[in-house]
């Protein structure tokens, strides 16, 4: 046992930290989240300088490393600016499904591009009602190729992705038959709506797209026809690590924070901090991002092991986005009236940290899959 | 709201009121956080500062601003907070200067709820500049819009209640007559304090019925979506029971207080702990309503997301909640 990170990690860890303290000023943030923009500069160069797709193979543009060290990267962003670090750390939303089961020309196409900045790439398989099994958007897959129609909703990034790799419904009869498929976003039969304003994640777009009659050649097809709910859970269990290291990060930033502004800022003669009521806090505080942390850590862990350990990786969604929202509650009011102003630079982190909350499936579908798991009603996949 | 009678319909007659008890002010308040309405904060204005005219002012500043204020003709702020002041209110640093008939104001006010909208402000300020007790050198002013040396600073940008002005107020020597104070010199502090009972308890309305009014809209949902397998539904009926369970402790709580507070009882320490208590129950409450909803709650179309961003003030104005505690330890004797 070895709680330990190692000189590399430690390395990628200071170097994400670095980056964001240089290049994420906290007005450009704040006017990015008021102006609904994703920090399209800022994501540019995080890519030359290799903090995106650093799990992906280096022959692909990556660095062959872990979730744990993309767990760092995201984390140190996060903590940063919750804004900032969520729209890089889901910049190359889906990109793990072409990483894990595309062919080798989906992968030597895809994976430098969203390494490189050339472009983004998202993935749509929420519908309205939130049925995974079956999906009411279909492909018709013949020699010709795919024939994709339906709609997807919560689309993160859609208008402004290059790529959409899209869920389908391949058997009508059989729920879980169904088939990932690679999209370009620009070809005929694709039309993306906005879903309107949010109350925070504002950085990222989150879409409607709709699917009529689109044609794309059989080559699109990521993994095996009808295999694809079960990569879609793959996906899904790689993305609750990523939502821990998001999670982290929020928290540690709230609490950074709201540590910071309480020795400074004084009341009845002396610092806030002094304070029970704010010491209280702060050592809470200090807790959530401790245990959000080492089982998030240990779940990216388990996962570079080829052993992803189920409970951890829901575990980990479920408390680092808890100790998110709940750190960013009480920075929030540790700042007190300035906490609610946006000009206090820490408003953002609390609109931010629910949607993790919310992002993959709320925190009691994730009690109820893990009363599945330690009841014994669910298989250790 | 003033012209159907919505504003201050606890003044007398005389004054241009409806004569009726508080209870109908309150009612008013509440409806109005059931709809998630922040505009103008009716509560702020006729329950939270139009009762320091009403109890503190003479019979001429009474005749003089009342009417205005029942009509809606003039709409209302208090301003203590300071950029050094918040939860310490005897250390404000804003200064009134008797010159002949005038006070001149200088100072700073931040986080004014109807800062910019308002045209009369009740501003708390130090006539006594070296005084023996921090406590004993507040008095309360009423500001006028158009006063010489006033000025409004940015309409500040936060996190909900956006249907509301939140200012900065900016005073260079600002000439206010000596009439406009209210009541006597240097009481302004146990004016205030007396005063924040009727706030704080009208923050706990607020923060009852936002949870109540989050609540239902949830469990009607719910009810809608009940044919959907469990593993669908991001709440479930024990979740559901401990909301409802929450609301009705709430409710039974701050119906006794505003019991108590319209017979006139001193009920500062329960007041302390329903604001923090309620503020809190709904903040715990309507983020869980919000997971129901899933990623649509996320979204402004919906209500439940505009409840969240709205309440997170509650436990912050008025008072903090560390701040009622503190209150409540006090009169716990520790």
């Amino acid at each position: 046992m070895d709680f330990h990170l190692t000189t590399e990690q430690r390395d990628i860890q200071e170097a994400a930290s670095e980056f964001a303290k240089g290049k994420f000023d906290p007005d450009a943030a704040l006017d990015y989240d008021l102006r609904q923009q994703f920090p399209l500069n800022i994501w540019k160069n995080a890519c030359e300088l290799g903090f995106i797709g650093i799990h992906f193979p280096e022959e692909y543009g990556g660095q062959e490393l872990g979730l744990l060290e993309n767990t760092l990267i995201a984390e140190a962003f996060c903590r940063q600016d919750s804004g900032i670090g969520m729209a890089l750390a889901l910049s190359d939303f889906g990109s793990e499904m072409i990483a894990r089961n595309g062919n080798e020309d989906q992968k030597k196409k895809i994976l430098p591009f969203i390494a490189h900045g050339e472009g983004i790439v998202t993935s749509a398989f929420l519908e309205e009602g939130y049925f995974l099994a079956p999906l009411a958007t279909t492909a018709k897959i013949s020699k010709d190729g795919c024939m994709i129609n339906g709609m997807k909703s919560f689309v993160t990034l859609g208008s402004i992705a290059d790529y959409i790799i899209v869920v389908c419904q391949t058997r009508l009869d059989t729920p879980h038959a169904q088939t990932v498929i690679l999209l370009e976003r620009e070809i005929d039969g694709i039309e993306v709506s906005s879903m309107g304003e949010k109350v925070g994640m504002r950085m990222i777009p989150v879409d409607q797209v709709a699917f009529t009659n689109v044609c794309v050649p059989a080559e699109n097809i990521i993994g095996q026809e009808d295999t694809g709910y079960f990569q879609l859970q793959d996906f899904f269990n790689e993305m609750r690590i990523k939502t821990g290291a998001m999670g982290i990060g929020i928290a540690q930033g709230g609490l950074d924070k709201a540590l910071e502004y309480s020795k400074k800022r004084e009341q009845f003669g002396k610092p806030i901090a002094s304070f029970d009521a704010v010491r209280n806090k702060l050592a809470d505080m200090y807790i959530d991002v401790e245990m959000a942390r080492l089982i998030t850590y240990k779940a990216a862990w388990s996962f570079d092991k080829g052993k992803p350990d189920s409970r951890a990786i829901l575990m980990s969604k479920m408390i680092a986005s808890k100790a998110a929202y709940r750190n960013a509650y009480e920075a929030v009011q540790i700042h007190g009236g300035y906490g609610y102003m946006t000009e206090g630079h820490i408003e953002h982190f609390y609109r931010d940290a629910k949607v993790l909350d919310l992002f993959l499936e709320p925190g009691q579908i994730q009690r109820n899959m893990l009363a599945d798991h330690i009841t014994g009603k669910a298989r250790e996949r | 709201m003033g012209q159907n009678g919505y504003l201050c319909p606890w003044v007398e007659k005389e004054y241009g009121g409806a004569g009726l008890g508080l209870e109908f002010s309150f009612i008013i308040t509440e409806e109005m956080a059931y709809a998630g309405v922040y505009g103008l904060m009716a509560g702020l204005h006729s329950d939270i500062v139009a009762p320091y005219i009403h109890t503190f002012g003479d019979k001429a500043q009474k005749k003089k601003w009342l009417p205005d204020c029942i009509s809606g003709d003039i709409i209302l702020a208090v301003a203590m907070t300071e950029p050094g002041a918040g939860s310490d209110l005897s250390s404000i640093r804003t200064t009134a200067v008797r010159e002949g008939e005038n006070y001149i104001i200088n100072g700073e006010k931040v986080f004014i709820s109807n800062g910019i909208l308002s045209n009369l402000i009740v501003v708390a300020c130090k006539t006594e500049i070296e005084s023996r007790s921090p406590y004993k050198d507040i008095s309360l002013i009423c500001v006028e819009d158009g006063s010489p040396g006033f000025s409004r600073g940015r309409n500040l940008e936060k996190t909900g209640w956006h249907s509301q002005d939140t200012g900065e107020l900016i005073f260079r020597d600002c000439q206010v007559p000596v009439s406009n104070l209210l009541g006597e010199e240097g009481e302004g502090f146990y004016y205030m304090m007396e005063k924040l009972q009727q706030e704080r308890l009208v923050s706990a309305i607020m923060s009852q019925a936002s949870a109540e009014a989050a609540f239902n809209m949830t469990l009607d949902s719910y009810k809608q979506r009940k044919g959907l397998h469990q593993s669908e539904i991001p709440i479930d009926a024990n979740g559901i029971a401990e909301m409802a369970t929450d609301i009705e402790i709430g409710r039974t709580f701050l119906n006794s207080l505003i019991y108590y507070h319209i017979n006139g009882e001193d009920i500062i320490k329960k007041v302390s702990m329903a604001k923090w208590w309620t503020s809190d129950m709904a903040n715990r409450v309507i983020s869980q309503c919000m997971e129901l909803y899933r990623d649509y709650g996320y979204l402004e179309d919906y209500k439940v997301g505009r409840f969240f961003r709205d309440v997170r003030a509650h436990p912050i104005y008025a008072g903090t909640n560390e701040i009622m505690k503190r209150i409540i330890g006090r009169k716990l004797g520790i």
